[in-house]
């Protein structure tokens, strides 16, 4: 990565601004609305990931620093530079493995509800509702 | 119907977090940044290691690693056990292998 290029990078994203919460906010609302509407458990688990990674999201916004490089020490240019801030980068990786371990038990559970009851329609699904 | 009531749920969620971006500290400036300086400052000497995220992972936070790790574990034990050959217990074998 050149310096010109982390340079453009920082500029475009301290043009962002606040705006980026917005684009957040209006993910996990779109995600959720997916998920309360859908009736196929295939679009429902994809719901679910896009709210996982737009979570992701936020906890790395989170911990922007403005004009801040990424947390890399041997980048060209003074060591003392600004950095964003590692600890949320650090639990947004714990965060992804743990959703994509979420992800594979409900497809898996998703793959075994299609063997038992032969469609992937929760309305035609009912005998979990006694 | 169904769809018009969740679609106004959403809206009134909406609403609460317009309400929420009022508390948020603004982009770009994060509201305490003492620990990161510190992580940032001591990484290389400390761990040993220039990707500072690297060292927070593996070395400042790594009892959290053991815990994402142990949660592929029983994630994966899960699916293997939900995918398990049900026809191939106890055949020949003494039920070993069930």
């Amino acid at each position: 990565m050149t310096d010109s290029s982390v340079k453009a990078i920082a500029k475009v994203m301290d043009s962002v601004g606040d705006s980026a919460y917005v684009v957040v906010a209006l993910i996990v609302l779109m995600a959720l609305y997916a998920m309360l509407t859908q009736k196929n458990l295939l679009k429902v688990s994809i719901a679910i990931s896009v709210m996982c990674s737009s979570v992701n999201m936020f906890l790395v916004l989170l911990g922007y620093r403005a004009g801040g490089n990424i947390p890399i020490h041997f980048l060209k240019g003074d060591e003392s530079a600004l950095m964003v801030l590692p600890t949320p980068q650090c639990l947004t990786l714990t965060a992804i493995v743990i959703g994509l371990a979420t992800t594979a038990l409900m497809l898996s559970l998703i793959v075994m509800l299609r063997k038992h009851y032969g469609t992937l329609d929760i309305d035609e699904i009912r005998r979990l509702r006694g | 119907m169904r769809k018009t009531v969740f679609m106004a749920a959403i809206i009134v969620l909406a609403g609460l977090f317009c309400g929420l971006f009022e508390e948020i500290h603004p982009f770009g400036i994060p509201a305490s940044t003492a620990m990161d300086d510190y992580f940032i400052v001591h990484a290389p000497e400390d761990r040993s290691s220039h990707n500072v995220v690297t060292s927070m992972v593996f070395d400042y936070r790594g009892f959290d690693t053991i815990g994402e790790a142990s949660v592929l574990f029983t994630a994966l034990s899960s699916i293997a056990a939900l995918f398990r050959n049900k026809d191939a217990r106890g055949e020949g074998d003494g039920g070993r292998r069930g």
